[in-house]
C-alpha cells in the first residue's frame, strides 16, 4: 500500500492546469487490452449462448471464426486480467473506510455523494467489480480450457465436462452484470471517468471529489499550487 | 467339408474344435448363428484360447493344444457308455458289426500290432478283417461305407508313402467276404474293439490329458452326445475343424477320431451333421482336388509308384475291390478308377495316349518317396534340391522351421517368386540377422515376377462346401504384372522350344502334352475348365437311354467317362462343371425349394452338383428320412428310384432290400470306424499321443508318449526341445480376422486393424514374469525366437496337466520383416516360424505348427 | 420422392383433425445390434471407413483387440472388446460395435448453439452438418455416450450419420451390410424392438441367459440404435455402455433454466442502470462548486 502510493505520488507529481493523472498509460492499455478481448468475448459467447442471439457471430465473421477466436481472446483477455492484478491488486485491497462506505453505498447511488466517506484511488464499488472480474476470469479460463479441450477429460471424470460448461456461463453471467454497470458508471453515470481511463487525467475537482483519500495522499508529498 | 457352409444352419448342435471360424471363416460362420437363432442349435467350443467363436458358444472348455484326441475318444466313451449311439445306423452303415482278424492287437502300451521299431513303421498286414460268414448268427441287414475324399482322408488313405523314400511293399487285400455280427457282441468285432479301445479315455484320463476339468467334460459330452438321447435319430450334431487339429504329428488320426464319433452317432451323410473341414484360404479345397500335393493326380486318384510297372498294374493297385459282408451289396465307386486314370491320361497326353503305349502312362513320374512340403526344403537344405518356383506362397514365412528354410534358399542356385508384393521369401537374402558381408556370399539368383492379384484373374475358386465358383475380373493387372497361367504357359512353350530344338533324355512328356488351348501363350480358365469337364473323343451312346453324345461335346458327367481311351477329362470329380450347356460355375440360381439351404442352381459342386456327400445315410435302411422335417434324398417305392432334394449320393436304382452300403466310396460300402490296412500310417483306431514337443509324458502310456511312426528331421537346423530344457510352455500359433497370412501387412486396411504382432500371455504367467500388457516379449523355442508385445490376457488360464501347472500362449502367424510395419521399422521383423519345429503328420505329412515348447522372457 | 413418404399435418376441406395426425407417420428407423452374436471381425469398421470416404490412421496395439481406444472423427464405428468375469468366474469376451446412438431426445442436439448443424430427421436419424457447425464441442458434454469427435484440422464435429445418404435412397447402412452374421439388422423401431425383443427372449428361454434384455434406453427417450445383451442388467460391462444414459442435468439446466435466468438477468442489468440514468442522472462534479466549498 504505502509503495503503492509513493509510486502514484512520484508519477501524479507533473500537475499541470489543475489536472492530475489518474492513469498511466500501462494501466490505460491493460485495461482497454481487457475491454476489448472481453468485448469480442461476450459478443460471441452471446453467440453460443442462445439461438436468439447466434446472429451476434455473423458481426465477427460468422460461427467458426468466432469459435476460433472466441477461446485465444479469452486468453488475452486473461492475461490483460493478469496485468491489472499485478498493477492494482493493492490498491484494490479492502479497507476499514471501505466498509464504511459500503454501508452507506445507497448515497452514493443516489448520487449523494456528499454524504459518504471519503475513498481512496478506488471505491468500493471498484473494487468489487475487479475482484469480480478477477475471479472470474479464472473460473471462465479453467472452464473454459475444460471447454476448449473437452475430449480430453475422460470420460470417468465426465462431470468435469458437465461443469465446464455451467461454470462458464455462470461466471460469464456474473461478470457480464459487473460489465453492465461498469460500462453505464464509466461512460454514462460518473462524467470524467470515460475520459480519464482514455486520456489517463482528471481534475483535481473531480479528484477531489470523487477521491479525495487518493488526491490528499499524491498531494501531500509535493507542494500543492493553492 | 461332408456337407457345407450352408447347411450347418440345419444342425442342432455344434462341436467347434481345432478351428476358430468366427475369426477365420467369418463368411461362412453365419450358417452356424442362424442354426443358433432358428433352431435353438448349442455350440460347444474346445480350443487352448478363448477365441471369438468362443464368445458366440454356449460351452467353452480350454483344452491343451494337442490333446484333442483324448477329449474325442473321451466323448466316444461317454456315447457308448451311456447308450447315446445311432445303433440302427452303426450296425447298417457302419463296419461296426465286421470282425477283425486275429492278431490284430490294441495300443495298451502304445502300439498296435505290427510295430517295427528300427524303420519305425507297421506292417500293417494284421489290420484286416476276418474272412468268413455271419459270426453272430442273425441274419443279415445291409450296408457300405466310405472315407471322404477330403484332402487328408484321401492323403492317408491307403497310401503306403511314409516319411521316408520307401518302396511300399504290396499289403494283403481286404477279404471278399468279411464275417460280422450283426448283435455287435463277437469280442473282434469293430464296435467292441472300439469300446475297449476307449475304455481308457475315462474322464478321469480325459482330465489328467487335456487339463479340461472332470465335471466340464461330462457337461460337453453330455451336451453333444445329448442329440442321440434314448437313440431317437431325429436331431442332428455338427463337428467342424480347421488346421488346429490337422497341423499336428497325429492331425490326420484328430479327424479319424471326430469321424468315429459321427459315425457313432450316426450323424455323417445328414443335413445338419458331417465332419466339416473349414479351408483356410479361398481355393484351398480347389488346390486339394487339382492334386497339388505329391501323392495324388487331381480327383484324388493315386500317383504312380515304381512298382507300376505298366498300366494294368498301377489300375490294379489303386482300384479296389468289393469286401463286405457277403449278403450286403457294394457299389464300390473307385471300381471306376481305370475309367478316371485312362480318362485323365487322354486329357494329358490327347493323340499321343494310345491304347498300344498304356495311354501314355509311362510319360507320369512315379513317385518313390515322399516329396512333400517339409521334405523339399529339407532336401534344398541338404543340397539336393537346387531351384523353386513359388508361387502364390511365402515359403519362408510358412515355416516350419523358417530359419532352416532361409538357410536352404541360400544354398540354391536360383528361386523364382511370383507374387503381388515383395515377401519374405523374395528376400530371404536380406533377412535380419544377415550382416552386409554375408550377403555377397549367397550366390542364389532370384527372379522376382509381379503376378496379378485375386480380383485381377477370372477363373473359379472351390470353397470348402466343394462349391466350384467361377468370378470375374474386377479390375486389370496393374504395370507388367502377368497372370499366373500366363507365366506358367510361357515357361512351359520355352521348355518346349528348347527340347524340340534341342532334344533331350526323354522329351516326350514335354513335346506331347495336349496345349489345345485357344491362345497357347495366354490359355483362358474357361478352356481349363472345359478341359477338365471332360470331352467325348468318339461318338458315345448309353445303352440304357440311348443319349448319344458327339464326338468333341463336352460330358455331362463323370458317369460318361471311359477307360477305353473315348473319353477325355482333366479331373473325373469335376466332371460336370462345364457342359454342353456352359458354364456350370456361373450358375447364379437362388431357388431353394425345400429350405435347406441347398441351392442346386448356384454355382457348381463336386460331384455330380451334390450338396451333403453320403447322403444315403440320411435315411433308415428303408429308405425313410430320419427327419422328415429335414428330407434330402428317399427311396420312392413308385419310380423305383432314390430322388431327393438333394442329389443321391448313391445308385439312383439299388433297392433298400438290396442293402447296398451309403459309403460308396469305400470297398465296404460302409463308413470306416476301423481304418483296415493302408488306410493310415499310425493305426486303425486314433490313439493318444503328446506332440513332439510336450510338457509331461503320455499319460496312457508313458514309455510311447509320442506318435511311433512320426520321424524327426536330422539336419543341424533341426533341433527338439524337451521340458527338461527350460523350454515348459506350450506354444501354438493361430491367425487373426484382422489379417490374411503374410500379406495384409503390406496392405494399410489391414494393418490399421491389427498395426503390431502380439503374444497372448494368461494374466497368470505375465504376473510370474513380470510381463505388464504392451511390454515386450521375447519367445524362444530350441530353434529360434520372436519377439513381440504381450497381450496380457484372461482369456487364456493356467492349466493343470496330470498335476503339473501349465502355462499355454498363443502367436498370431501374421508378422514378417517385409509390410508396412516393418519397413517402417515398428516391429521386431522376426517370423513366428522360425520358432515351429518340422516335424509331420504321417498320414497327411501337414507340420505340427500347434503344441510345441517355449520360454517367454521380458525383451 | 412420392407423397406415400410424407406425413400429412393438415389437410385442406376437412372438418376436424386430419385422419391420422396425432400419429407416428414417418417411420423411425432403428439399427439392432445384436450382442451374443457378434465375432468382432470388424467388418463394420471396415465398411464405415470405405463407405464415408476415410483413409486410414495409425493406430497402436493396446493389449486388445480392440482398434483403437474410442472412435475418432475418422472413425465412426468401433468394436469394443472387453473381457469380462462371469459370476461363476468363467471368462467370456463381451463385443459390442460402438458407433452414435441416433437419440430420440439427442443431447449433442440440445447442446449445440449453431443453427442448423445438429438436425434430426423424422426418421429419427441425427445427423451433423459440417457446413453449419462451429467445432464448439458442446455436443461432446451433451452426449450421455461420448460419441461426437473434433476434426482439429477442418475444426469441425463428425460422428456416424446411420448412413443417411444411403438410408435416403432406401438402402440399410454400410455397417449392416457388410455384417457376415447378421448380428446387425435394420429397419422400423417397431420392427426392431420386435425382433430384438424375441430374441432375447430366445436368449433367456434357451440359452441360459436369464438377464438378456434389450437396450433402449429411456433416459434420452429410446434410440435409434438398440442392442440386445447377454446381461441388460449390466450394460457398463460392454465398453462402458452407460446404464441410464441422460442428457447430463447441468447440460440441461445450461440450455433450459439457466438460458432463462441469465437472458432475465442481463435484461435486467440494462434496465436497472437505465432506469438509474433517468431517475438520477450523472454525477457532475461541478468544478466552481466544489472550488468554493458549496454544497450540491
Amino acid at each position: 500500500m504505502s509503495v503503492s502510493h509513493v509510486i502514484s505520488s512520484r508519477r501524479t507529481g507533473d500537475e499541470t492546469e489543475g489536472r492530475i493523472l489518474r492513469y498511466t498509460l500501462s494501466e490505460r492499455v491493460h485495461h482497454w487490452l481487457g475491454a476489448f478481448t472481453y468485448c469480442y468475448c461476450l459478443i460471441t459467447g452471446l453467440a453460443f449462448w442462445s439461438p436468439y442471439m447466434f446472429w451476434l457471430a455473423a458481426l465477427v465473421g460468422g460461427g467458426p471464426t468466432a469459435r476460433f477466436w472466441h477461446p485465444w481472446l479469452g486468453l488475452a483477455f486473461t492475461l490483460s486480467m493478469f496485468w491489472m492484478y499485478k498493477m492494482w491488486r493493492r490498491d484494490m485491497l479492502t479497507t476499514d473506510a471501505d466498509r464504511r462506505w459500503s454501508r452507506v453505498m445507497k448515497y452514493y447511488v443516489e448520487n449523494e455523494d456528499e454524504k459518504l466517506p471519503p475513498v481512496g484511488r478506488f471505491n468500493y464499488g471498484q473494487k468489487l467489480f475487479f475482484w469480480l472480474m478477477f475471479y472470474g476470469v479464472i473460473l471462465l479460463l479453467i472452464s473454459g480450457i475444460g471447454l476448449w479441450f473437452v475430449e480430453s477429460i475422460p470420460w470417468s471424470l465426465r462431470w468435469l465436462r458437465y461443469l465446464a460448461v455451467t461454470v462458464h456461463v455462470v461466471a460469464a453471467l456474473a461478470t457480464i452484470g459487473g460489465f453492465i454497470i461498469h460500462v453505464y458508471m464509466g461512460t454514462a453515470m460518473v462524467r470524467g471517468g470515460f475520459t480519464s481511463i482514455i486520456r489517463g487525467e482528471v481534475s483535481t475537482v473531480w479528484a477531489k471529489t470523487h477521491h479525495r483519500l487518493w488526491y490528499e495522499q499524491i498531494t501531500k508529498g509535493t507542494s500543492a499550487q493553492k | 467339408m461332408t456337407n457345407g457352409w450352408i447347411d450347418i444352419k440345419n444342425t442342432d448342435m455344434m462341436l467347434i474344435m481345432g478351428g476358430n471360424p468366427a475369426e477365420n471363416h467369418p463368411c461362412g460362420f453365419k450358417w452356424a448363428i442362424e442354426a443358433k437363432r432358428t433352431r435353438n442349435a448349442k455350440m460347444i467350443v474346445v480350443d487352448p484360447r478363448f477365441t471369438r467363436t468362443a464368445a458366440t458358444s454356449d460351452l467353452f472348455l480350454q483344452i491343451r493344444a494337442g490333446a484333442d484326441i483324448a477329449f474325442l475318444g473321451g466323448v466316444l466313451r461317454y456315447a457308448i457308455e451311456n447308450n447315446r449311439i445311432a445303433k440302427e445306423y452303426l450296425v447298417n452303415y457302419t463296419n461296426a458289426a465286421f470282425i477283425v482278424k486275429e492278431g490284430f492287437k490294441l495300443p495298451e502300451d502304445g502300439l498296435y500290432s505290427g510295430f517295427d521299431g528300427a524303420t519305425q513303421t507297421y506292417d500293417r498286414s494284421s489290420w484286416n478283417y476276418e474272412e468268413g460268414n455271419d459270426a453272430g448268427g442273425e441274419a443279415p441287414a445291409h450296408a457300405a461305407a466310405h472315407t471322404a475324399p477330403s484332402a487328408a482322408a484321401a492323403k492317408s488313405a491307403g497310401t503306403t508313402l511314409g516319411a521316408a523314400a520307401v518302396t511300399p511293399t504290396p499289403l494283403p487285400a481286404m477279404p471278399p467276404k468279411v464275417a460280422y455280427d450283426l448283435t455287435l457282441q463277437h469280442p473282434r468285432c469293430v464296435f467292441q474293439l472300439l469300446r475297449q479301445q476307449y475304455s481308457r479315455y475315462t474322464p478321469e484320463m480325459v482330465e489328467r490329458i487335456t487339463g479340461i476339468p472332470k465335471d466340464q467334460f461330462l457337461k460337453a459330452a453330455d451336451l453333444f452326445t445329448s442329440v442321440r438321447k434314448d437313440g431317437d435319430m431325429k436331431k442332428v450334431a455338427t463337428i467342424m475343424y480347421a488346421v488346429g487339429w490337422t497341423q499336428h504329428s497325429f492331425g490326420t488320426q484328430i479327424i479319424r477320431t471326430a469321424a468315429i464319433l459321427q459315425l457313432l452317432l450316426g450323424n455323417i451323410g445328414r443335413a445338419g451333421g458331417g465332419v466339416n473341414a473349414l479351408r483356410g484360404h479361398s481355393n484351398i479345397q480347389g488346390a486339394t482336388d487339382m492334386g497339388g500335393i505329391f501323392d495324388i493326380w487331381p480327383g484324388y486318384l493315386k500317383v504312380p509308384n515304381p512298382t507300376d510297372v505298366d498300366l494294368a498294374a498301377y489300375l490294379k493297385r489303386i482300384t479296389p475291390t468289393p469286401s463286405k459282408p457277403a449278403p450286403w451289396d457294394s457299389f464300390n465307386y473307385w471300381s471306376n478308377t481305370p475309367k478316371f486314370a485312362v480318362s485323365y491320361l487322354k486329357a494329358m497326353y490327347g493323340d499321343a495316349a494310345t491304347k498300344e503305349n498304356d495311354f501314355a502312362f509311362d510319360y507320369m513320374p512315379k513317385v518313390d518317396r515322399n516329396y512333400s512340403w517339409t521334405q523339399i526344403w529339407d532336401n534344398m537344405y541338404r543340397g539336393s534340391v537346387k531351384g523353386m518356383f513359388a508361387f502364390g506362397m511365402n515359403g519362408v514365412a510358412i515355416g516350419p522351421d523358417s530359419q532352416k528354410n532361409i538357410e536352404a534358399l541360400k544354398k540354391a542356385d536360383w528361386l523364382v517368386v511370383g507374387e503381388i508384393y515383395p515377401d519374405e521369401t523374395s528376400e530371404f537374402w536380406k533377412s535380419p540377422g544377415i550382416t552386409p558381408e554375408e550377403m555377397k556370399t549367397i550366390n542364389t539368383t532370384v527372379y522376382r515376377l509381379a503376378c496379378a492379384g485375386f480380383a485381377e484373374k477370372d477363373g473359379s475358386m472351390t470353397n470348402s462346401a466343394r462349391w466350384l465358383q467361377w468370378k470375374n475380373v474386377a479390375v486389370p493387372p496393374p504395370g507388367e504384372c502377368r497372370l499366373d497361367q500366363d507365366i506358367v504357359a510361357q515357361i512351359f512353350l520355352k521348355v518346349r522350344d528348347l527340347y524340340q530344338t534341342q532334344g533331350g533324355k526323354f522329351p516326350d512328356p514335354i513335346l506331347n502334352l495336349t496345349w489345345a488351348y485357344t491362345n497357347a501363350q495366354h490359355p483362358a480358365l474357361g478352356d481349363l475348365a472345359k478341359e477338365l469337364n471332360g470331352k467325348a473323343l468318339a461318338d458315345l451312346t448309353d445303352p440304357k437311354t440311348q443319349v448319344t453324345i458327339k464326338r468333341g461335346q463336352q460330358l455331362p458327367g463323370f458317369a460318361w467317362l471311359k477307360d477305353d481311351g473315348t473319353t477325355a477329362c482333366g479331373n473325373w470329380i469335376y466332371s460336370g462343371c462345364w457342359t454342353e450347356a456352359g458354364n456350370q460355375l456361373s450358375r447364379r440360381g437362388t431357388e431353394d425349394p425345400s429350405g435347406q439351404g441347398i441351392y442346386q442352381n448356384w454355382a457348381w459342386s463336386w460331384p455330380a452338383n451334390r450338396r451333403v456327400l453320403y447322403n444315403r445315410a440320411s435315411c433308415d435302411p428303408s429308405g425313410k428320412p430320419y427327419d422328415a422335417t429335414r428330407k434330402q434324398v428317399w427311396w420312392n417305392e413308385s419310380t423305383q428310384l432314390w430322388m431327393g432334394n438333394d442329389v443321391p449320393d448313391f445308385k439312383p436304382d439299388s433297392n433298400p432290400k438290396d442293402h447296398m452300403g451309403p459309403f460308396i466310396m469305400n470297398a465296404e460300402g460302409v463308413g470306416r470306424i476301423f481304418g483296415p490296412l493302408g488306410a493310415f500310417a499310425d493305426g486303425p483306431f486314433p490313439e493318444h499321443y503328446e506332440p513332439i514337443e510336450s510338457p509331461v509324458q503320455n499319460a496312457l502310456h508313458p514309455n510311447q508318449s509320442k506318435n511311433p511312426v512320426v520321424k524327426k528331421l536330422k539336419t543341424a537346423a533341426d533341433k527338439y526341445a524337451s521340458p527338461g530344457d527350460g523350454f515348459n510352455i506350450i506354444c501354438t500359433t493361430y491367425r487373426l480376422t484382422e489379417h490374411y497370412h503374410y500379406w495384409t501387412k503390406n496392405n494399410r486396411m489391414n494393418v490399421q486393424l491389427v498395426p503390431e504382432p502380439f503374444i497372448e500371455i494368461p494374466v497368470e504367467l505375465a504376473a510370474e514374469l513380470g510381463i505388464k500388457g504392451n511390454d515386450k516379449v521375447k519367445v524362444t523355442s530350441a530353434r529360434s525366437y520372436y519377439v513381440a508385445k504381450a497381450f496380457v490376457t484372461k482369456r487364456i488360464k493356467p492349466m493343470m496337466i496330470d498335476g503339473k501347472k501349465i502355462y499355454q500362449i498363443g502367436i498370431p502367424i501374421h508378422q514378417g520383416y517385409r509390410g508396412i510395419q516393418e519397413d517402417a521399422g515398428r516391429d521386431a521383423r522376426t517370423i513366428l516360424n522360425r520358432l515351429t519345429p518340422t516335424v509331420v503328420d504321417p498320414n497327411a505329412f501337414t507340420p505340427e505348427f500347434k503344441g510345441f515348447l517355449v520360454k517367454v522372457e521380458k525383451a | 420422392m412420392s407423397q406415400a413418404t410424407l406425413g400429412i399435418r393438415r389437410i385442406s376441406g376437412h372438418a376436424g383433425p386430419a385422419p391420422g395426425d396425432d400419429v407416428e407417420r414417418d417411420y423411425q428407423v432403428c439399427k439392432l445390434i445384436d450382442t451374443t452374436t457378434c465375432i468382432g471381425c470388424k467388418a463394420c469398421e471396415v465398411a464405415c471407413l470405405e463407405w464415408n470416404g476415410y483413409t486410414f490412421t495409425d493406430t497402436v496395439f493396446d493389449n486388445s483387440y480392440q482398434t483403437m481406444p474410442e472412435t475418432a472423427w475418422n472413425y465412426w464405428n468401433l468394436i469394443k472388446f472387453n473381457e469380462h468375469e462371469r459370476e461363476d468366474g468363467s471368462i467370456t469376451l463381451l463385443m459390442r460395435k460402438d458407433q452414435c446412438m441416433h437419440c430420440a431426445d439427442p443431447g449433442c442436439l440440445t447442446a449445440c448453439p449453431a443453427d442448423g448443424a445438429i438436425v434430426q430427421y423424422t426418421n429419427g436419424i441425427v445427423d451433423f452438418q459440417q457446413q453449419n457447425c462451429i467445432g464448439c464441442g458442446y455436443c461432446v458434454s451433451g452426449c450421455p455416450f461420448d460419441i461426437p469427435k473434433f476434426n482439429p484440422t477442418t475444426k469441425k464435429m463428425f460422428k456416424c450419420t446411420l448412413c443417411v445418404d444411403r438410408v435416403s435412397e432406401g438402402l440399410e447402412p454400410a455397417c449392416i451390410k457388410s455384417c457376415p452374421t447378421g448380428c446387425l439388422h435394420f429397419g422400423s423401431k417397431d420392427d426392431m424392438k420386435d425382433l430384438a425383443e424375441t430374441r432375447a427372449k430366445q436368449l433367456r428361454d434357451n440359452f441360459g441367459f436369464e438377464k438378456a434384455g434389450v437396450y433402449d434406453p429411456a433416459g434420452v427417450g429410446g434410440t435409434g440404435v438398440i442392442y440386445v445383451l447377454h446381461d441388460v442388467t449390466n450394460p457398463e460391462a460392454y465398453g462402458g455402455l452407460p446404464k441410464d444414459p441422460r442428457i447430463p442435468f447441468l447440460v440441461r439446466f445450461w440450455k433450459g433454466p439457466a438460458k432463462w435466468i441469465g437472458n432475465l438477468a442481463m435484461l435486467g442489468g440494462i434496465l436497472g442502470v437505465t432506469l438509474h440514468y433517468l431517475r438520477f442522472g450523472p454525477k457532475q462534479v461541478d468544478a466552481e462548486k466544489r472550488e468554493n466549498g458549496g454544497q450540491p
